[in-house]
C-alpha cells in the first residue's frame, strides 16, 4: 500500500517506472483508495481520482430545445455522460382505444367508471392538486399509456455497446425506471393531454360565442359555465413519445437521463388542438403561438451515489460479516475511514462498488418549502443505512438547487 | 439445525392468535384458557371464514373493528379472509404433522352458526420441483400471489461479455410473468434482485468462480403487475422465494435475509403489506430487506414522503423482519418479543420443517 | 450449455435392450401414459399438470382489444409457451431453442388451427373490440413429452376458463365483474389432444409418452393430433428413421383411444371443480345483492 500511495501522489517516482494512468488501470481498487485516504504525513486531502470531493456532483450543463422536428428536447451533460431527450407528441384518438368504450361493473375497475363520470361532471376544477386529480390522472396517463418513455444506450457510448445487439438489460431496466417515476411523480398532468370536444349549445348567446372565438378550446372559456362542461367530451389524447439517448456514457446514466426528461419536458409545447365536427377528426394549430407549455408538478431532481469499500474484499467471506450494531460501534472506533460515499460517481468508480443509493427529492413552494423525498432506493450492499440516508437526502436538498439554477437558465 | 430450543405450540399458538383478535363473548367462550393472551399490536392475522353461514362481511369486520383496528376482508377461494393490517403471523399450513388438525378452528357464534377460521399468513416449500437444482414455491394468500423459484447453481455458462468476471460467480435472475410477456419492468426487477442476492451469495467459494447461479421466478397466480406499475408489491414475495430456492439449491450464503412491503396512507398510518389495489391509494410504499445480521439490505420507495416518515417505516420494517429491533422503547419491544413470528422465523421454519421431512432418520438417531 | 446432458452409452443400451424385450423402465406398458394428474387454481384457466415428473402449469387470461384489420369478426387467441431454466437447467432464460420452437408449432397447429376454441365467438362489436384469450404455458419440470402434457394443459385451461361477460349497450362495451354476472365459458368445437410415439428398432418398437431418457434414445418420432371422434387435425413425422405407413393408421387409432380417455378424465376433474364453484356460487348470492348496493350507476339494479 505505501507504493501505492507513493505511485498515486508523486507522479514520476524515480524508482516505479509506471505512471498513474497504467496504475489506475492495474490496480484500481488500490489507486481509488490511495487518493482517499492519503497518509496522514502527507497532508493531502481526501479526495476522488477524478478530483472531486466525496458529495460533490461533476460539472452539469443543459440546453434546452436543440432539437427541430420534436414538441420538446433537451441535451443534458454531467460530465462526461451525455443524454439528449426528445420528446414527440402524437394524438390517440379515443376510438382508436380499444379499451375506450369499454366500462367495467366489478368493484375496482367500476371506481374508473365512475371517475369517468365525475370527470365529465367537473372537467376544470380549480384547486388542481386534489386527490380526484390524482386518480383521474392516474386513470388516464396510467392506463391509456399517455406517457412512452424510450431509452437507447447509443452503439459507441461506452466500449461495451456494439451496433445491432438488442437494447441491454440496463437501458430497459432505466426505460422502465423512467416511466414508473413519471407515474409516481405525476410529473405531467392529464389534463394537458386531453382534447376536448364541447358540442354547441342551443342557446343563441351561445351561438354567438361559437362563431366569436371557434370554441373548443382545449383550454375552454370558462365563462361557459359547470352546464356547458356536462356535455363536453373528450376526443383524444395526446401521447408524448419520450426518446432518450445516452450518447456518451461514463456512469451515473439515470440521473442524466432523468435530467433530460424533465428539461425536455419543461420545455415541451403542444399545438392548441380541436375536434373539427365537419370533417370528424382531431385538427391542430400551426400557429406557434397559440401552442401551450405543460404545466409540470414540481421538480423532482435525481442524484445517484455509490459506496466505495475501503476493504476490496468485504462481503464475501462468510465469517467476517459482524452484526449491523457491532459494524457500526466498530467503524466509529476505528479512526480510519472504511468506506466512502461517492456523489455522481463516474464509470471508473462505478466499477469498484457494488451499493448503489438513488434519491430523487423536490422542494414544496418552488425550493422554499421543505423538502419532499419521491424515491429512494437503495440495493447492492449492506453497510448504507439511516444515518448516512439523512446525509444524503441534505446533499440531495443542495444537488436540487444547483439542479434547479441549470434548469432554470437553459 | 437448531435442536434443543422451546417452541410454542403451535396449538396455543392460534388459539392465542384467535383469542387476540376476535372480541365477541360466545367466541371468547371457546377459547377461554389462552383467552389469556394480550391484544397485540403488531401482530398479522389472517381469517378465513367459510362463506354461506348467515354471517356477512360486514358482521366480521365489525368484530375486528371493536378491537380499535382497521380490517379488510376480501373472498378469497373458498372463505372470506380477513386481514388485519398491521397483525402479522406465520402459516400453519406447511406442516402437516405439527399443524393439520389444529389449522381449522370452528366455534359457534351467537347466531348459531358455524364459522371456522383457518390462519393464512404467507407459506412456502422446499424443494417442489424435480429438475433444477433447488426450488421453492411461496404463496401469499394476502395478495393472492402465488411463486415458483428455481435455482440452478453452479452451471456453466458460455462466454459471454457480461459474464465475465473471472474472481466470481455470476448471477442471473429472470423474472416470468404469468400472464404476459416479460417486459422492461421485470428487467428492472431483476437488476434490483441481481444486486441484492449477489451481495449475499459466497460467488467466490470453491466451485463458484467462472460459473452461474440462474435464478428463475415465475409467477404462476396472482394478478400481473401492470405496465409502468412498479413491482414493489411482489419484491417481498420475490426475496423470499428466491432466498428459499437458494437455500434448497445449498448455493454458500453470507447470510439470510426477510423482506417486507410498507404503505403510508395519505393520512401518515402505516400498513403493511398492502395489496395491489390498495397500494394504489398509498401516498408511498416502501419494500424493505433486512440481513438476519441487522443490515439493511434493500430499501427501494416510491411515492411522496419525508425522511423522518422513513424513518418510522423502517423501525417498522425491522420489527416485523426481525422484531428484535425496538429496544429502545419497551413497550414495543416487549409486544414484539410476545409476538414470536417475524418473518425472519418465516424463513427459517420452512427450511427447519424441510430437514425434518428430509432427515427424520438422522434425527430420530439423534 | 444448451443442451440435456446426453445419455451415458450404457444407459441408451440398457433403454434399447429392454425395450427390445418390450419393457420399460418404469414398468409401464408400451402405449401407456405416465399417470397424469390435473388441478385446478383458484382462477379461472389455472391449471395444474403433472404428466410422471413432467409438470407445467397454464393460465389463461382475457382482455379486450382491438380485432385484427383483415379479420373484423375473429376474436384473438394465442398460446404462449416460454422454456426457462426452471423446466430443465439446459434452458437458458430469455433465449428460445428448438424445443420450444416445435412444441409450440405442434400448439398451434393442434389447437388453434384445429380452430377448438371458437374465435369467432369472441368477437364483441366487429372491427371495434374483441377478447384476446391468451393460453400461458409455464414448464416446471421437463421429462419428457411435454407436447402432449401442454396440449392437454391448454385444453384444460380452455374448458375451465371464463371470460367476464359482456354485453354491448348504445355502442359502449359493458364489461360485468365475476361476482355480478355469471362469467361465460369459452365456446369449445372440439377437444383434439396431441400424442406422441417414438420408434426404436428400426420401428418395430413403438412407445406412447416417452420420458426424457426414452427420447433421447429414440430413433424417431410420430406425433398425431387427433379428437374424440377419430378427426385427425394435425399429423407430423418431422425426423429420424423412417416408418411403416400402415403403422401410422394403427397407431392413429391407439391414439384416439388415449385421447377419449384423457379427455374423460379431463372432463371428471373439471366438472368436479365446477360443482365445487356452484356450491360456494349459492352461497355468494345474499353477498351479491349487499355489492350492488355500492355501485348505483349499475343500470341493472
Amino acid at each position: 500500500m505505501a507504493s501505492a500511495t507513493g505511485a498515486a501522489s508523486h507522479p514520476v517516482p524515480p524508482s516505479l517506472s509506471l505512471p498513474p494512468s497504467q496504475f489506475a488501470r492495474l490496480q484500481p481498487h488500490a489507486y481509488l483508495l490511495a487518493h482517499l485516504s492519503p497518509p496522514a504525513a502527507s497532508n493531502q486531502p481526501s479526495i476522488r481520482a477524478n478530483g472531486r470531493a466525496s458529495s460533490q456532483f461533476r460539472v452539469t450543463s443543459a440546453n434546452a430545445g436543440s432539437l427541430t422536428h420534436t414538441n420538446g428536447s433537451a441535451v443534458v451533460r454531467m460530465g462526461d455522460t451525455t443524454s439528449v431527450c426528445g420528446v414527440r407528441a402524437e394524438i390517440l384518438r379515443t376510438e382508436d382505444i380499444a379499451s375506450w368504450s369499454v366500462s367495467r361493473t366489478s368493484n375496482e375497475a367500476s371506481n374508473k367508471r365512475r371517475r369517468l363520470a365525475e370527470l365529465n361532471e367537473k372537467p376544470n376544477e380549480e384547486d388542481e392538486d386534489t386527490a380526484a386529480d390524482d386518480e383521474e390522472d392516474r386513470a388516464h396517463i396510467e392506463d391509456l399509456n399517455l406517457l412512452v418513455p424510450n431509452l437507447s444506450l447509443s452503439t459507441g457510448c461506452a466500449p461495451g455497446f456494439t451496433p445491432g445487439a438488442p437494447p441491454s438489460a440496463l437501458a430497459q431496466s432505466l426505460s422502465h425506471q423512467l416511466l414508473s417515476l413519471l407515474h409516481s411523480t405525476r410529473l405531467v398532468r392529464a389534463d394537458d393531454l386531453r382534447i376536448w370536444y364541447q358540442p354547441p349549445s342551443l342557446g343563441p348567446e351561445e351561438l354567438e360565442r361559437h362563431n366569436d372565438d371557434e370554441q373548443m378550446d382545449v383550454d375552454p372559456n370558462p365563462s361557459g359555465g359547470v352546464e356547458d362542461h356536462k356535455n363536453r367530451e373528450i376526443k383524444g389524447f395526446w401521447v408524448l413519445y419520450i426518446d432518450v439517448m445516452i450518447i456518451s456514457l461514463a456512469g451515473n446514466p439515470f440521473d442524466a437521463a432523468w435530467a433530460s426528461v424533465l428539461a425536455a419536458l419543461r420545455d415541451t409545447k403542444l399545438p392548441r388542438s380541436w375536434w373539427d365536427v365537419d370533417s370528424e377528426m382531431i385538427l391542430c394549430s400551426d400557429n406557434v403561438s397559440e401552442a401551450s407549455k405543460l404545466s409540470l408538478r414540481g421538480l423532482p431532481v435525481a442524484s445517484s451515489f455509490c459506496v466505495f469499500e475501503a476493504d476490496a474484499a468485504a462481503g464475501w467471506r462468510a465469517v467476517v460479516i459482524p452484526d449491523a450494531e457491532e459494524q457500526k460501534a466498530r467503524s466509529q472506533k476505528k479512526g480510519s475511514q472504511q468506506r466512502w460515499i461517492l456523489a455522481d460517481p463516474d464509470g471508473y468508480e462505478e466499477n469498484l462498488g457494488q451499493e448503489r443509493i438513488c434519491l430523487v427529492v423536490d422542494k414544496e413552494k418552488g425550493g422554499k418549502g421543505k423538502t419532499v423525498v419521491l424515491k429512494m432506493e437503495k440495493h447492492g450492499g449492506w453497510t448504507v443505512d439511516t444515518d448516512d440516508l439523512r446525509q444524503l437526502v441534505d446533499i440531495s436538498a443542495r444537488r436540487w438547487d444547483e439542479m434547479k439554477r441549470i434548469l432554470d437558465q437553459c | 439445525m437448531r435442536t434443543g430450543q422451546p417452541r410454542l405450540g403451535s396449538q396455543n399458538r392460534i388459539a392465542a392468535y384467535f383469542a387476540a383478535v376476535v372480541s365477541d363473548e360466545s367466541v371468547r367462550e371457546c377459547f377461554a384458557g389462552p383467552a389469556a393472551f394480550p391484544i397485540l399490536p403488531n401482530k398479522r392475522v389472517y381469517f378465513a371464514r367459510n362463506r354461506g353461514d348467515g354471517e356477512d362481511k360486514e358482521e366480521v369486520e365489525a368484530k375486528v373493528q371493536a378491537l380499535g383496528v382497521t380490517a379488510t376482508s376480501k373472498y378469497m377461494g373458498e372463505q372470506w379472509l380477513v386481514h388485519v393490517p398491521g397483525t402479522h403471523t406465520r402459516s400453519a399450513t406447511h406442516h402437516p404433522q405439527k399443524n393439520c388438525v389444529s389449522n381449522f378452528v370452528t366455534f359457534t357464534t351467537r347466531h348459531q352458526a358455524t364459522t371456522t377460521f383457518i390462519m393464512v399468513g404467507p407459506t412456502a416449500s422446499l424443494a417442489p420441483l424435480y429438475r433444477a437444482d433447488g426450488s421453492s414455491s411461496y404463496t401469499c394468500p394476502a395478495t393472492g400471489y402465488e411463486l415458483l423459484g428455481a435455482v440452478n447453481a453452479p452451471v456453466e455458462l458460455p462466454a459471454r461479455r457480461d459474464a465475465l468476471k473471472p474472481e466470481e460467480a455470476t448471477v442471473e435472475v429472470f423474472v416470468k410473468p404469468g400472464t404476459t410477456t416479460a417486459g422492461v419492468g421485470e428487467r428492472y426487477v431483476e437488476g434490483i434482485l441481481r444486486s441484492v442476492l449477489a451481495t449475499v451469495i459466497l460467488g467466490r467459494e470453491k466451485g463458484l468462480p467462472r460459473r452461474g447461479v440462474v435464478i428463475t421466478l415465475a409467477i404462476v397466480g396472482g394478478e400481473d403487475v401492470e405496465r409502468g406499475d412498479s413491482y414493489l408489491t411482489l419484491l417481498p414475495a420475490l426475496l423470499h422465494t428466491s432466498l428459499l430456492a437458494l437455500l434448497s439449491a445449498t448455493v454458500p450464503l453470507s447470510m439470510t435475509f426477510s423482506a417486507t412491503l410498507l404503505g403510508v396512507t395519505k393520512s401518515g398510518i402505516i400498513i403493511p403489506d398492502p395489496s395491489a389495489a390498495d397500494a394504489k391509494a398509498m401516498a408511498s410504499l416502501h419494500a424493505l430487506a433486512f440481513s438476519s445480521k441487522g443490515h439493511l439490505l434493500l430499501n427501494e420507495s416510491q411515492g411522496r414522503f419525508e425522511f423522518d416518515t422513513w424513518e418510522a417505516v423502517r423501525q417498522k420494517a425491522l420489527a416485523i423482519c426481525q422484531n428484535t429491533a425496538v429496544s429502545a422503547d419497551g413497550d414495543v419491544s416487549m409486544a414484539e418479543g410476545a409476538e414470536g413470528a417475524p418473518l425472519h422465523d418465516f424463513v427459517r421454519e420452512t427450511v427447519e420443517d424441510q430437514v425434518h421431512r428430509d432427515y427424520p432418520w438422522k434425527i430420530d438417531a439423534v | 450449455m444448451s443442451k440435456e446432458a446426453p445419455l451415458s452409452v450404457a444407459e441408451r443400451d440398457f433403454i434399447l435392450d429392454a425395450l427390445h424385450q418390450n419393457v420399460r423402465l418404469d414398468g409401464r406398458g408400451l402405449d401407456q401414459f405416465r399417470p397424469l394428474s390435473v388441478s385446478f387454481g383458484n382462477e379461472y384457466g389455472h391449471v395444474k399438470l403433472r404428466l410422471g415428473k413432467t409438470s407445467l402449469v397454464v393460465r389463461i387470461s382475457a382482455e379486450v382489444t382491438k380485432p385484427r384489420d383483415d379479420r373484423p369478426f375473429d376474436g384473438l387467441f394465442n398460446i404462449a409457451l416460454e422454456l426457462s431454466a426452471m423446466g430443465s437447467p439446459a434452458w437458458e432464460n430469455g433465449r428460445s431453442n428448438d424445443l420450444e420452437a416445435y412444441v409450440s408449432h405442434i400448439l398451434d397447429r393442434v389447437i388453434r388451427h384445429s380452430n377448438a376454441l371458437d374465435t369467432e365467438s369472441l368477437c364483441i362489436i366487429q372491427g371495434v373490440s374483441c377478447w384476446n384469450i391468451r393460453a400461458d404455458v409455464h414448464v416446471l419440470d421437463f421429462d419428457g413429452n411435454l407436447t402432449d402434457a401442454a396440449c392437454i394443459g391448454v385444453m384444460a385451461g380452455l374448458q375451465h376458463f371464463r371470460r367476464p361477460d359482456a354485453v354491448v349497450k348504445d355502442g359502449q362495451v359493458v364489461v360485468y365483474g365475476v361476482e355480478e354476472r355469471v362469467p361465460v365459458a369459452l365456446n369449445i368445437t372440439q377437444k383434439p389432444l396431441s400424442t406422441t410415439f417414438h420408434s426404436f428398432d428400426e420401428g418395430k418398437t413403438v412407445i406412447l409418452d416417452a420420458t426424457r431418457k426414452e427420447e433421447q434414445a429414440s430413433e424417431g418420432e410420430l406425433v398425431i393430433g387427433i379428437n374424440n371422434a377419430g378427426d385427425v387435425c394435425f399429423l407430423s413425422k418431422f425426423a429420424g428413421d423412417p416408418i411403416d405407413a400402415l403403422f401410422v393408421v394403427n397407431k392413429s387409432n391407439v391414439a384416439q383411444e388415449k385421447v377419449k380417455e384423457i379427455n374423460a378424465m379431463v372432463d371428471k376433474v373439471l366438472q368436479a371443480d365446477l360443482a365445487r364453484r356452484a356450491k360456494k356460487g349459492m352461497a355468494e348470492e345474499a353477498q351479491a345483492e349487499n355489492d350492488r348496493e355500492v355501485s348505483p350507476n349499475d343500470p341493472f339494479v
